[in-house]
């Protein structure tokens, strides 16, 4: 296994390369980070000029990329326009940690991310626990008692929750318990932000304001998760193996603990391997939507102003999230299914 | 053996779920109501006005940015020589008095400006403001290890900025400099906080004061910003002039709709920056007053005449059509919804307009005249053609709402008077793109294009946007001429005024600018961008201003 795990770690390596230089070369190509900078106004010539060459924007891509990577500090830069190469540049590149500085706050990337990630986590993790908490009340009790009305009538809800589209859900739940509600009266959900600046970021306010934005973006994941567990479970619960720990006299409540959900998990593994990744990645629209300082609203804005630095660490960072995650998904596998085993 | 052991942790699991729910539940109880001055009692102690933005800053110095709403909140916390009032007439803040050549402050070549600073200003931290902090300001601008944003007006119109003495800057330019008022020194920066990292780190780009400017000179002061939540300021006890109110709040919304909804909840006492769409539904509140601010924006249609242009737009009379085909007071009415008007000239609404010059007014059948003798016929498909060239328009413009729909009524007047006009869209990033980086409309791909445009340091009318010397080429790949107009006459009064520093002979010459862009119609007005602001009733004081929206933030009350 340690075999194993080695050589994933090493073939990361060339297909981590290729990922960033492919999305180097688009995220460059998407406009003119400068035409934005100056806000309403963009930068006067001259200005326009300097900041070309002190940004390095004026370099070739290729150059801007092995810069990025491997930093500047081995070679001389044009500090003062003459032309000529005077100083060693100062930058060192994300394989020595320098994740760069945002063109857009000159802040280092690494500290806008970090400033961002642990409010998406607090967001995404709380959804997934909890989606994979409800979904799995919902998928085995369906899968137990397949084609009764209960499942009938969750079966119903999940296809309205998976054909809803999550702004849609966000903005509906924000308009009723945020809009209406404070009009009728009654006691209302923020629409806004983490936490009411003027009371300060206690425990309450964040739970409180956490409320909108995890139902929405729980609705479709709990649709998802679900119809996976139910199907499993029902492939599951109708092998022989079942049917013979059933005739052992094992309790129901063994066999579907034991051997049914553990078998039945795989694909969820799966599922929730491929989604675990994406929670550093932020939910962008709900993100946008209810105000949430993490890491889609993060992207978001920095598209918009095709901030290059920023937009590489948050999809980097997101790319070995991918290759980790996709390794322990695969350890995960041996230990839920004993006949699988890696060379 | 192995079952056995599950059901006590799955009930573990559960039981832990089932409190985290209730947890949840219960919690909210305290701040359900969202009043912020019941909820806490340190904030029930002091007053707090909120003011809401739909763009984060991107940076707190503004040698880093000059981004608009970071640009708006100087006033607050880091004050300059002078600002601006809701007259636009300057307001003294570190200055002792305004240069003048009366009190000595002008030379008689127009060339030194002598200021004397207040000597009551300290820094929030109680270090005296002196001459040394601008002379520090004036070289980190400068420097070229610091990564500065915009070098204007001091490259290339300073010789020198010097002291004399502890409270007195003595600053040359190299030839009379007609628009210092507007530009010089609009914010200062703690030399005895910034000098140290220069020093040691051989640039100030990464300083922490650059984020978080806990020493400062305003009547507030920088207490804390939470990235994507808001910005906190609070009284500076150590300004000369105390502030009516404890604390300034900023409140990061992301978008228009969030604004509104934060103003309709009371959760926004100051909205900044409102879509005129959304001024109707506010009125109705009765809660808050909009106020419509003239910010020297002003949209227009630049015609391309250069080479990728239509060959049409050469023609002036083609451009004079245009112009009387476009019913612009229809558009005021309609879509901005009679909150603005049809400006004469990028200059309306300031000390530079002149009333005698006014708008094209609409008259369609004037339009049809001109293109008739300019010898564009009617076509077989209602379309204009000429030497078999069909006189069809690309009409390009970024995302706006307003100017999408603007496109669409605008398509439909000129295909009265046989002009065809394809509507073509780009993102901002794409349509403010310089020449050097590919930009469409820097590179003349387009016939029409419209933007709302401001004069380089407004309150000053000085702007080189339509001189020959800006138009983009492979030799000037950042030009600002994206009209690719060139008049050697219309160069001179440009050059003439910005060299002009008494105001009555300033105007006179701007009025000539006027009338020679307006007969010559390269730049036709559609409407007087004016920034719109809410005020809540419950503050009083409040005076907007369109350059320094905040200046008088210290006398503002709360009811």
């Amino acid at each position: 296994m340690t075999q194993y795990i080695v050589r994933r770690s090493l073939q990361a390596i060339p297909l981590l390369f290729i990922i960033s230089v492919i999305l180097f070369l688009l995220m460059s190509n998407m406009g003119d980070p400068l035409a934005t900078l100056g806000g309403r106004q963009p930068p006067r010539g001259a200005d326009r000029q300097r900041l070309e060459r002190q940004m390095g924007l004026d370099q070739p891509i290729y150059l801007q990329y092995v810069y990025w990577l491997v930093g500047n500090d081995w070679r001389k830069v044009d500090t003062n326009g003459d032309g000529e190469p005077d100083t060693n540049g100062t930058r060192r590149g994300i394989l020595r940690g320098d994740w760069g500085t945002s063109l857009v706050t000159r802040r280092p990337v690494l500290e806008m991310i970090w400033e961002r990630l642990p409010n998406t986590l607090l967001l995404m993790g709380t959804v997934e626990v909890l989606v994979i908490l409800i979904a799995l009340g919902i998928g085995i009790y369906s899968a137990l008692r397949q084609y009764s009305a209960a499942d009938n009538v969750m079966t119903a809800f999940a296809f309205i929750g998976y054909s809803m589209p999550i702004f849609w859900a966000a903005l509906m739940l924000m308009y009723i318990f945020a809009v209406n509600f404070k009009r009728w009266g009654l006691p209302y959900f923020p629409t806004v932000g983490m936490y009411d600046p003027a009371v300060g970021k206690t425990a309450s306010q964040v739970i409180w304001h956490m409320v909108l934005p995890v139902i929405s973006l729980s609705i479709t994941y709990v649709a998802v998760y679900s119809r996976h567990i139910r199907a499993s479970m029902l492939e599951v619960i109708n092998q022989d193996y079942i049917r013979t720990a059933r005739s052992k006299g094992l309790s129901n409540r063994s066999i579907l603990w034991g051997h049914a959900l553990k078998n039945a998990s795989l694909s969820l593994v799966t599922l929730i391997g491929l989604d675990l990744p994406l929670l550093l990645a932020g939910a962008v629209v709900t993100e946008r939507i209810f105000a949430w300082p993490g890491m889609g609203r993060l992207f978001l804005d920095h598209v918009e102003r095709v901030d290059v630095p920023v937009l590489m660490g948050i999809l980097m960072l997101v790319s070995v999230a991918v290759v980790v995650f996709q390794l322990l998904t695969d350890i995960v596998y041996t230990w839920l299914d004993p006949r699988i085993r890696y060379h | 053996m192995y079952t056995e052991h599950r059901p006590p942790r799955i009930r573990a699991l559960v039981f832990a779920l089932v409190l985290a729910l209730l947890v949840t539940a219960c919690a909210p109880a305290a701040p359900q109501g969202a009043a912020p001055e019941a909820a806490a009692p340190e904030a029930s102690a002091s007053s707090v006005a909120t003011i809401s933005f739909t763009q984060e800053p991107d940076s707190l110095n503004p040698l880093y940015t000059t981004m608009w709403f970071s640009g708006i909140l100087t006033d607050i916390y880091l004050v300059g020589l002078w600002n601006f009032n809701d007259a636009v007439e300057p307001t003294l803040q570190l200055a002792r008095e305004l240069p003048s050549a009366e009190n000595g402050g002008i030379s008689e070549d127009g060339r030194v400006i002598t200021v004397h600073l207040r000597e009551d200003a300290a820094w929030s931290d109680g270090e005296p403001v002196t001459a040394a902090d601008f002379i520090f300001t004036y070289e980190m601008i400068m420097d070229d290890r610091n990564m500065v944003l915009t070098r204007a007006p001091y490259d290339p119109y300073v010789e020198s900025i010097v002291a004399d003495g502890d409270y007195t800057l003595v600053i040359t330019f190299k030839e009379p400099y007609a628009p210092w008022v507007s530009s010089i020194f609009n914010y200062v920066l703690p030399k005895h906080i910034l000098a140290p990292v220069m020093e040691a780190e051989g640039t100030i780009d990464n300083a922490e004061w650059n984020r978080n400017p806990t020493v400062g000179v305003g009547p507030y002061v920088f207490t804390e910003w939470e990235s994507g939540s808001h910005i906190l300021f609070s009284r500076n006890e150590n300004h000369w002039q105390q502030a009516n109110i404890d604390r300034i709040f900023v409140r990061m919304t992301p978008d228009d709709a969030a604004q509104v909804a934060a103003i309709k909840a009371g959760d926004s006492d100051i909205g900044v920056y409102l879509s005129f769409a959304d001024v109707p539904g506010l009125q109705e509140l009765g809660t808050v007053s909009i106020i419509p601010t003239p910010s020297g924006f002003m949209e227009g249609f630049f015609f391309n005449v250069g080479e990728n242009g239509h060959p049409a737009l050469k023609d002036v009379k083609v451009r004079q059509a245009l112009a009387y085909a476009f019913n612009r007071d229809q558009i005021n009415q309609d879509l901005l919804l009679g909150l603005t008007g049809t400006p004469a000239s990028p200059w309306d609404l300031s000390p530079f307009a002149s009333p005698d010059v006014q708008p094209w007014p609409y008259d369609p059948e004037m339009a049809v005249q001109l293109l008739d003798e300019a010898g564009w016929v009617v076509g077989a498909d209602g379309i204009r053609e000429k030497d078999g060239v069909k006189l069809n328009l690309r009409y390009a413009t970024n995302m706006r709402d307003v100017r999408l729909d603007t496109q669409v009524v605008a398509q439909d007047m000129f295909r009265e008077v046989g002009i065809g006009v394809e509507l073509i869209n780009h993102p901002s990033d794409v349509f403010f793109a310089a020449y050097s980086a590919g930009g469409p409309i820097a590179s003349g791909e387009y016939d029409i294009a419209s933007w709302s445009s401001q004069p380089n340091a407004y309150p000053d009318p000085d702007t080189a946007r339509w001189t020959c010397r800006e138009i983009p080429s492979a030799e000037n790949p950042v030009g600002d001429n994206w009209s690719y107009y060139c008049n050697p006459q219309l160069d001179e009064l440009f050059d003439l005024q910005a060299r002009t520093v008494d105001l009555d002979e300033r105007i006179a010459i701007y009025g000539q600018i006027k009338q020679m862009m307006l007969d010559e119609m390269i730049w036709l007005g559609v409407w007087q961008d004016n920034d719109m602001y809410s005020v809540s009733s419950r503050l009083e004081g409040v005076r907007i201003s369109g350059v320094d929206p905040f200046w008088n933030i210290a006398d503002w009350m709360i009811k």
